[in-house]
């Protein structure tokens, strides 16, 4: 997983001197130094920082990947990819939610007492999706 | 048709009960998009940040220190220290999880045999008492005339702690969640102590967002 933490981490020098050329230049006009391009550009630099890190302490925990080595064949690759719901509703009932509770800041409050009731449900029963009926374990 | 997508839901659940989250040559997908979505919320607060520096730099000073002088250091103080040690017991619990004991070995007391349950419950409280903390503490200011659309400071002070205070009660709910995901489970395996992990991330990461708004908001004032 080189490549990918590489791709990351090599944003956060970047971010840093450009918040901090940023700052300098915008602290020489007459409103003084500009928060919100400096802070944001500097926090650019922390987000893929984050994630770069994480890729490589990630990459630490793991053998590597068919992705990693130039001799890999296609069939290495098989196997889990990872844990996936593909005929799961929940999903979709949560968006819908969300949708209804967005809705309801924009046109009126009382929407949202709707929204949150499906809300509820439908976030409890994605949660609990595997934990229960057929997939209880 | 109905007889295939059964087949298929069933066959999937199957692969799903033996092999749940863990293979060796995958990064976990979950971890890894809770620590992308995370890396999203850290510019949700970057936004905020820059509101308040930005209100700060354009407000009178002394207006500004008139409204900012409110603020109880002290109290303030200990809440963030219960959060930032919540962050170590939530930790504990993760060990727990990663060794699989979502129950402690021996009486309740002996905090050293404890299972993900005990310190995840306990993390629960203490960021519980941090929320009660904040309630007091906005009760207080609103008290001294300090409200959201009295002055500009009182905006951006209740909207970077108060969307902070969200994200707290937030992650107290996926505290219950986990919980729950413990509890239903009568074989704890990768799939709760994926999802102990992941909680702990976003706990770790709201916390560490407070001790920053903390150093801004009121140790720089």
């Amino acid at each position: 997983m080189k490549i990918e933490t590489r791709l990351f981490i090599a944003g956060t020098p970047l971010f840093l001197l450009a918040a901090g050329v940023y700052a300098l230049w915008t602290a020489n006009t007459a409103q003084g130094w500009e928060p919100v391009g400096t802070l944001c550009i500097l926090l650019v630099g922390a987000m893929v920082f984050m994630v770069g890190f994480y890729l490589m302490l990630t990459a630490k925990r793991i053998d590597e990947r068919p992705e990693d080595t130039e001799h890999a064949e296609i069939a290495d690759g098989a196997g889990d990819q990872g844990v996936f719901a593909p005929w799961s509703w929940w999903p979709l009932a949560i968006a819908g939610s969300a949708a209804l509770a967005f809705l309801g800041l924009a046109v009126g409050w009382w929407i949202l007492g709707i929204a949150i009731p499906f809300g509820i449900i439908a976030l409890v029963g994605w949660v609990f999706e595997f934990s229960r009926g057929q997939h209880a374990h | 048709m109905s007889a295939i997508m059964a087949d298929v839901s069933t066959a999937t659940a199957a692969a799903t009960h033996t092999h749940q989250h863990v293979t060796v040559n995958r990064p976990n997908p979950v971890s890894v998009g809770t620590i992308v979505w995370l890396a999203s919320e850290l510019m949700f607060f970057a936004a905020l940040f820059a509101m308040y520096f930005t209100v700060r730099q354009v407000l009178p000073a002394d207006e500004w220190a008139a409204q900012a002088d409110k603020l109880n250091i002290p109290f303030s103080a200990v809440n963030t220290t219960v959060l930032v040690l919540s962050s170590v017991t939530c930790q504990m619990g993760v060990l727990a999880a990663e060794r699989f004991q979502p129950q402690r070995k021996g009486r309740i007391w002996a905090f050293w045999s404890w299972g993900m349950h005990e310190w995840m419950a306990l993390t629960y409280l203490m960021g519980a008492f941090f929320i009660g903390g904040q309630v007091l503490e906005y009760a207080e200011l609103v008290h001294e005339g300090l409200t959201i659309s009295s002055s500009p400071y009182g905006s951006v002070f209740f909207l970077t702690t108060g969307f902070h205070g969200l994200h707290v009660l937030g992650g107290l709910i996926a505290f219950l969640f986990l919980l729950g995901r413990s509890f239903a489970a009568r074989r704890f395996g990768h799939h709760e102590a994926t999802t102990a992990i992941v909680v702990s991330y976003y706990w770790h990461f709201v916390d560490v967002v407070w001790i920053a708004l903390f150093f801004v908001i009121y140790i720089l004032r």
